[in-house]
């Protein structure tokens, strides 16, 4: 190891076209998940608002699915997925980030101060039109919050995936471990940086762009 | 697939009964490890978040950076400590005490700049010294939120602990790594299930914590949360 | 004594605060200021602990600058209550009480002794000690934080906007409770408000500020009310200033006619039963049945009940009673008004007034509401 550089330049010249090939996996590993999981954690949401007391237990099961160590869930879905498919890493990654965007959604949707809610029933909106009127395009800063939150965690755990044979980016890992040779290590962590970053920098442009009367960043708790 | 054979087939070996890779063993190694990782990270993390929500210099800097280490993959973590610090507890201990720390840090800054401001400037005007204040006043209504964070970090550490498997430490996550090169899906399996065990034992702990070890003003002030 | 010598206070980004303000507020009386909100009064308050440092001048405590000693020893003698109290929400109502005492190394029991004797004195159960702040109303945590404030027994008292965020009623039975602590501890309170009602009841001495901590008028309640110093004051005053003054002066200088003297007004008779207590108002004339008495206290009342009495009472008159609510005699309309006059500078004269026909018509519909619009 003391005569081995942490990066060897070469190879990263030689392999461009490859580490290309296991970036575009990668995001779609990680990022079709947060998209499904989005689409998912809206309706749940909506429900949540509208009865209240189905969020008590979502919330509890969420919690608990959101604190299970990744490589675990992937192993134990290898006998219906496969080995080294991308639904065996994909499933686990969509229910991550449902468990953090069922909160942010319904703390958005609940945002909505009380007075500017009853003023809109005041006016004639239904339960369901107002959660769509009001309440949804103002918990938009929020959902982005989780949405930012839950991209970034998605694409750091799918390289988990590589140690059940699909982690896109995360193969670099195994690879450079078995041979010894820091370099691809270093190029994928540096390169999951760069693609959550990007994907930061879309989800912040988007929040402006959606919701332009949102200053502040809303906190996420996870 | 039979799950209840492949169950008896792990718990059944003797080998999961005593020796080293027996699952008492096992369990011990991972809760030492994430043990050791977690108790770093709050001594490194707690005192400074503590002093940067007090003195509020530096809180834009923490909340970016936390966000920011997200992006870190652990595998990659693991992998290059140990590539450049050679197998060992104080090779993965590193990564692990960089995951941990991140989310006490921000809970840490969080928790003490939350605490009531009329609360804050009252203690200040009956007299009290901004040590006293600190920690009379802030750290007590900061440790629900220190608690969280302690939550967080560990359900962090015990996964990238399964992970740190791969490069050959011991705990849970060497059943899951060893069954899957070996082809033996009863030990993966069986270990990945112990392995969610651990993770909600641990979240229960912490649920339990929050809802017994709190003083009972602090406890009853986040209800309506 | 508190002295605020040229004090000022400009912000790091130049807006000022308190431009240059001097004012002495004496040892052992109540001193208000009052004034709308950004008129620099919590400011200048906050000066006196130095939770805020002047940036011109000086605040001098009995002499010594306040500058020149150490912060947090200086606040341990000088009581601090703020709006929301800001009640320790970890610590037991006791031990939030005994505060200043833990921080000034007095040991556990001592201090909880003294606590728990300060619970009392503000008027809360001794079972309140064990409760957290949570398990407060309002107006009941306001209390603690008074009682945290007198624990170490301080000579000085600072309150900011203390009773604010209590209801009207809380408001009222809090005030009356500090006025009545006051009599007995006799401290030096600057006290913060921008409720010109509580600065009028509770003041001894009041200091109306404008913005930046211009003095616009420093007077007694009295004063105040009757005599503002220009237009802008008499506006922050607001209206019936005049009718609330009489709340500050005495009932006793209304002339009253001793029960034995006869409680017949024209067909109005006051009955009383065997103790001497009123029973009512009864018309002879009309048979009709009896009419409440509305009745004050001469000697510890204002003319303003006394006034309110009157104009109450179906025969106009009010019934003085003694601490027994027994009757002592009664007083007219007219005694009372008598006595609203005898305190005022000398009237002008009511050029004009007399041509009303309003005023002409009054002695004929003196006592009979519906003859005064005139028919309907």
């Amino acid at each position: 190891m003391d005569d081995e550089p942490l990066v060897r330049w070469y190879w990263i010249g030689d392999h461009l076209g490859y580490l290309g090939g296991l970036l575009a996996d990668h995001a779609v590993i990680a990022l079709v998940p947060v998209l499904i999981g989005l689409l998912l954690a809206l309706p749940l949401g909506l429900a949540c608002a509208r009865f209240p007391r189905l969020y008590q237990p979502l919330a509890a099961v969420f919690n608990i699915v959101y604190a299970l160590p990744s490589l675990a869930v992937f192993v134990v879905l290898i006998p219906y997925t496969g080995l080294a498919t991308r639904a065996t890493v994909m499933i686990p990654l969509t229910f991550y980030a449902l468990a953090v965007l069922l909160p942010t959604t319904v703390d958005g949707l609940r945002a909505v101060p009380e007075p500017v809610r009853q003023a809109a029933t005041a006016m004639g909106y239904g339960p369901w039109h107002r959660l769509a009127a009001v309440e949804l395009p103002a918990s938009v800063p929020y959902l982005v919050a989780g949405v930012r939150v839950a991209a970034v965690s998605s694409i750091s755990l799918a390289s988990v995936g590589a140690l059940v044979g699909r982690g896109g980016l995360g193969y670099l890992f195994i690879d450079g471990f078995q041979r010894t040779f820091p370099t691809p290590i270093v190029a994928g962590i540096v390169l999951i940086a760069v693609l959550a970053l990007a994907t930061d920098v879309v989800l912040v442009t988007a929040r402006r762009l959606l919701a332009p009367w949102a200053v502040r960043e809303k906190a996420v708790t996870r | 697939m039979n799950w209840l054979s492949w169950l008896s087939d792990f718990i059944g070996s003797p080998d999961r009964r005593s020796g080293p890779d027996s699952i008492l063993n096992r369990i011990a190694e991972h809760l030492a490890l994430s043990a050791e990782a977690l108790f770093y990270a709050s001594l490194l993390a707690i005192p400074l978040g503590l002093l940067i929500g007090y003195t509020g210099r530096g809180v834009t800097f923490v909340t970016a950076t936390a966000g920011a280490t997200r992006a870190l993959p652990t595998l990659g973590l693991v992998t290059l400590a140990v590539l450049l610090a050679g197998v060992g507890d104080t090779a993965v201990l590193l990564p692990l005490v960089a995951l941990a720390a991140p989310p006490l840090l921000v809970a840490a800054v969080e928790g003490v700049r939350d605490t009531d401001p009329d609360v804050r400037d009252a203690a200040r005007g009956v007299g009290m010294t901004h040590r006293q204040v600190l920690l009379g006043v802030c750290l007590p209504s900061a440790l629900p939120a220190l608690l969280a964070g302690l939550r967080t970090a560990t359900v962090q550490v015990i996964a990238t602990a399964t992970v740190a498997a791969y490069v050959g430490l011991g705990g849970l996550g060497r059943y899951v790594i060893d069954g899957l090169a070996t082809r033996d899906y009863a030990v993966t399996v069986g270990g990945a299930l112990l392995v969610v065990l651990l993770a909600v034992a641990a979240q229960l702990f912490f649920a339990l914590l929050a809802r017994y070890a709190l003083p009972p003003g602090i406890r009853a002030q986040r209800r309506p949360d | 004594m508190i002295r605020f010598d040229g004090a000022g206070k400009r912000h790091p980004d130049g807006t000022i605060a308190v431009g240059s303000l001097d004012l002495d507020v004496p040892t052992g009386r109540i001193t208000v200021l009052v004034g709308p909100s950004g008129c620099g009064k919590t400011t200048l308050l906050r000066m006196v602990n130095r939770m805020v440092e002047p940036t011109s001048g000086r605040v001098l405590l009995d002499g010594t600058d306040v500058a020149e000693l150490d912060a947090a020893k200086l606040r341990r003698g000088i009581g601090y209550v703020i709006q929301q109290a800001g009640l320790f929400p970890h610590r037991r109502v006791i031990d939030n009480i005994a505060t200043v005492p833990y921080l000034l190394g007095q040991d556990r029991k001592k201090a909880r002794a003294r606590a728990a004797e300060l619970l009392e004195l503000v008027g809360l159960a001794p079972e309140t000690a064990r409760r957290y702040p949570f398990q407060l109303s309002g107006g009941q945590q306001q209390r603690v934080g008074v009682a945290r404030a007198l624990a170490a027994d301080p000579p000085v008292l600072l309150m900011d906007e203390p009773f604010s965020a209590v209801d009207p009623v809380v408001r009222a039975g809090l005030q009356d409770e500090l006025l009545r602590l006051q009599s007995e501890l006799n401290k030096t309170v600057l006290f913060v408000t921008h409720d010109i009602e509580e600065a009028v009841k509770l003041g001894d001495q009041v200091v109306v500020l404008h913005e930046q901590g211009r003095i616009a008028q420093l007077a007694d309640p009295h004063t105040l009310l009757t005599a503002p110093a220009d237009d802008g004051v008499a506006a922050f005053l607001g209206r019936d200033r005049g009718l609330r003054g009489l709340a500050l002066r005495p009932a006793s200088t209304v002339d009253v006619r001793p029960t034995a003297d006869g409680l017949r007004y024209g067909s109005w008779e006051l009955t009383l039963d065997d103790t001497g207590r009123p029973i009512g108002w009864i018309d002879r004339a009309a048979d009709a049945a009896l009419l409440p008495a509305a009745g004050y206290r001469p000697a510890t009342d204002t003319l303003r009940a006394a006034l309110d009495a009157a104009v109450l009472s179906p025969a106009g008159v009010a019934v003085a009673l003694d601490a027994e609510g027994r009757a002592l005699g009664t007083a007219t309309r007219e005694a009372v008004l008598a006595a609203l006059s005898a305190g005022l500078p000398a009237a002008p004269a009511p050029a004009g007034r007399t041509t009303t026909g309003r005023a002409e018509d009054a002695p004929a519909t003196d006592g009979d509401p519906d003859g005064a619009t005139g028919g309907r």
